[in-house]
This record gives structure tokens, C-alpha cells and sequence, in this order.
């Protein structure tokens, strides 16, 4: 039973952070909705490594944050340089691309 | 137990809600901060001691640091002024209703039962003389099994982490610096 409500909050975080993503226009709430999608892939690592009773997921959860501190330390970088070009950290301002 | 997960759960998503509902970024920083700080409470509760205070360090301490760093860099005086969401946000929020709908179903009546056949368990490293005299290091502590898991059986990814995060902080402090 507790696997089961680890998978439905893993899920909705997921729906949240997929929404957030979507339909934000601050880069800064964007990256922190990919936190979010972060998070519930975490959430599943851990209640299955719980599950099946190993440590596997768990050094999975380990690589994951490694990895997001990563996409923090790179999405920073870019929220920066975008800021410097654009002034602004709309993502809608940076459509030099647009046909 | 049960009571406890289904309270944590209840606020991880209050407060999911609230990063991907409130206007300025600082309020959505700090709900994540919450979102993660309950996180970790919720990884306890599944038995991941060393996972949830590697949350608490790193995600809660560190990561949620920069973003507001990064809050700090931009300005604010737009967010006063325009809507923060998009024009596809309908759009997007249909999308995510039909996917919440389909997977969540999906999820819902899907059976998780444990392997029937045991896993290998993950080899322990022998006792030095030190922890043979003090007896509270032979307690099989979740800190203790993870470590010996990480640098026994993953010591290359571990390895090749470093690495990426070496190249991250490059790719970062190049990308913030360059003149443009």
C-alpha cells in the first residue's frame, strides 16, 4: 500500500512539473519545475529501492541529485547569459530564431 | 506510518502547487525549498536515511541557494507588470489533464508486488581491528550499506560524476561570463 501512494505522489509532482514547464514564462520558475520532475523521479528511485529492499535506488537517487546539481549549475548559467542579451528573464523575449 | 506518508504526501503537493501557481519567483523558490525539505521526510519514512540528508545538504542547501542567487541576478520589476503564464497555458493544462487522467489510471490499477526471487544482496567490506573494539560501527546502518555499495559496486559512475559535474561548473561559469 505504501508503494502505492509513493507512485501517485511521484505522478502528481511530475503532472506539476510538466504544467510548470509548459506554461510559465520566467525561466526561473521553468528550472524549478524541472526540480520538480527531478523530485518525482526520486520519489520512485527511493519507494521501489524500499520495495525491493536493496540500496540500488537509492544510489540512483544519489546520480539524480549529482545530475541536477548539474542542470542547476548549467540552467543558471544560461538564465544569466539570456538575462545579458535580452535584459529580461522572459523566455518570450528570446525568439531571434522565430521565422 | 501510514498516516505520517499520507500528511507529507498532502504537503509535497500543497506546496508543488504553490512553486508552480505563485507569481514571483522568490515565493516559488522557497515553496520548493518546503516541497524538498518534506521530501526529505518522506525518504525517511522509506527507510533512506543517507539519501534524505544528501537532500537536505545538497538539494536544500546548496541547489535552492543558486536559484535564489539566480532570482537575485534578474530583475523583477517585469513580473510586477506582465502575466506570468503563456498563451499555450490552456492548451498545456489540457494536455496535462489528459495525460493525469490516462497515466494516473493507468498507475492506479497497477499491482507493484516484491520479486519473488531475492536480489543479491550487496556485498559488506570485512571488519577492520578498529571497528572489531568499538562495537556501535558493526551496527548495519543504511549510511554505512549505501557508502559501501557506492564505492564498491559504483565506484566508476561515481567517478565519471565528478567528472560531470567538473564540466558542469565549467559550462556554467563560462556561459554567465562570456561577453556577448
Amino acid at each position: 500500500m505504501a508503494i502505492k501512494f509513493a507512485v501517485i505522489l511521484g505522478f502528481l509532482l511530475f503532472t506539476l512539473g510538466f504544467f510548470g514547464l509548459l506554461a510559465r514564462r520566467n525561466m526561473i520558475t521553468i528550472l524549478l519545475s524541472l526540480e520538480l520532475l527531478f523530485a518525482a523521479a526520486g520519489i520512485n528511485f527511493v519507494a521501489f529501492s524500499n520495495l525491493h529492499q536493496n540500496f540500488e535506488g537509492q544510489i540512483f537517487t544519489i546520480f539524480l541529485i549529482v545530475v541536477a546539481a548539474g542542470e542547476a549549475a548549467i540552467g543558471i548559467g544560461l538564465l544569466i547569459a539570456l538575462f545579458k542579451v535580452k535584459k529580461s528573464a522572459n523566455v518570450d523575449s528570446a525568439n531571434s530564431l522565430r521565422g | 506510518m501510514i498516516v505520517f506518508v499520507v500528511l507529507v504526501s498532502v504537503l509535497i503537493v500543497f506546496f508543488s502547487i504553490m512553486v508552480v501557481s505563485l507569481k514571483h519567483p522568490i515565493s516559488s523558490a522557497v515553496s520548493l525549498l518546503i516541497a524538498f525539505l518534506l521530501l526529505a521526510i518522506f525518504y525517511l519514512l522509506y527507510g533512506a536515511e543517507f539519501v534524505a540528508a544528501v537532500q537536505v545538504l545538497i538539494y536544500a542547501g546548496g541547489i535552492m541557494v543558486l536559484y535564489l542567487m539566480g532570482v537575485m541576478f534578474t530583475d523583477s520589476e517585469w513580473i510586477k507588470i506582465t502575466r506570468q503564464t503563456h498563451l499555450q497555458a490552456w492548451l498545456a493544462l489540457f494536455l496535462v489533464l489528459v495525460f493525469f487522467g490516462y497515466f494516473g489510471h493507468k498507475l492506479y490499477h497497477s499491482q507493484y508486488p516484491a520479486p519473488a526471487v531475492k536480489r543479491t544482496e550487496i556485498s559488506i567490506a570485512k571488519k577492520s581491528e578498529t571497528e572489531k573494539k568499538l562495537p556501535y560501527l558493526q551496527r548495519e546502518t543504511n549510511p554505512r550499506s549505501v557508502s559501501v555499495a557506492l564505492f564498491k559496486d559504483y565506484i566508476y559512475p561515481f567517478e565519471i560524476a565528478s567528472v560531470l559535474l567538473t564540466v558542469a561548473v565549467v559550462g556554467g561559469v563560462f556561459l554567465a561570463k562570456k561577453e556577448v
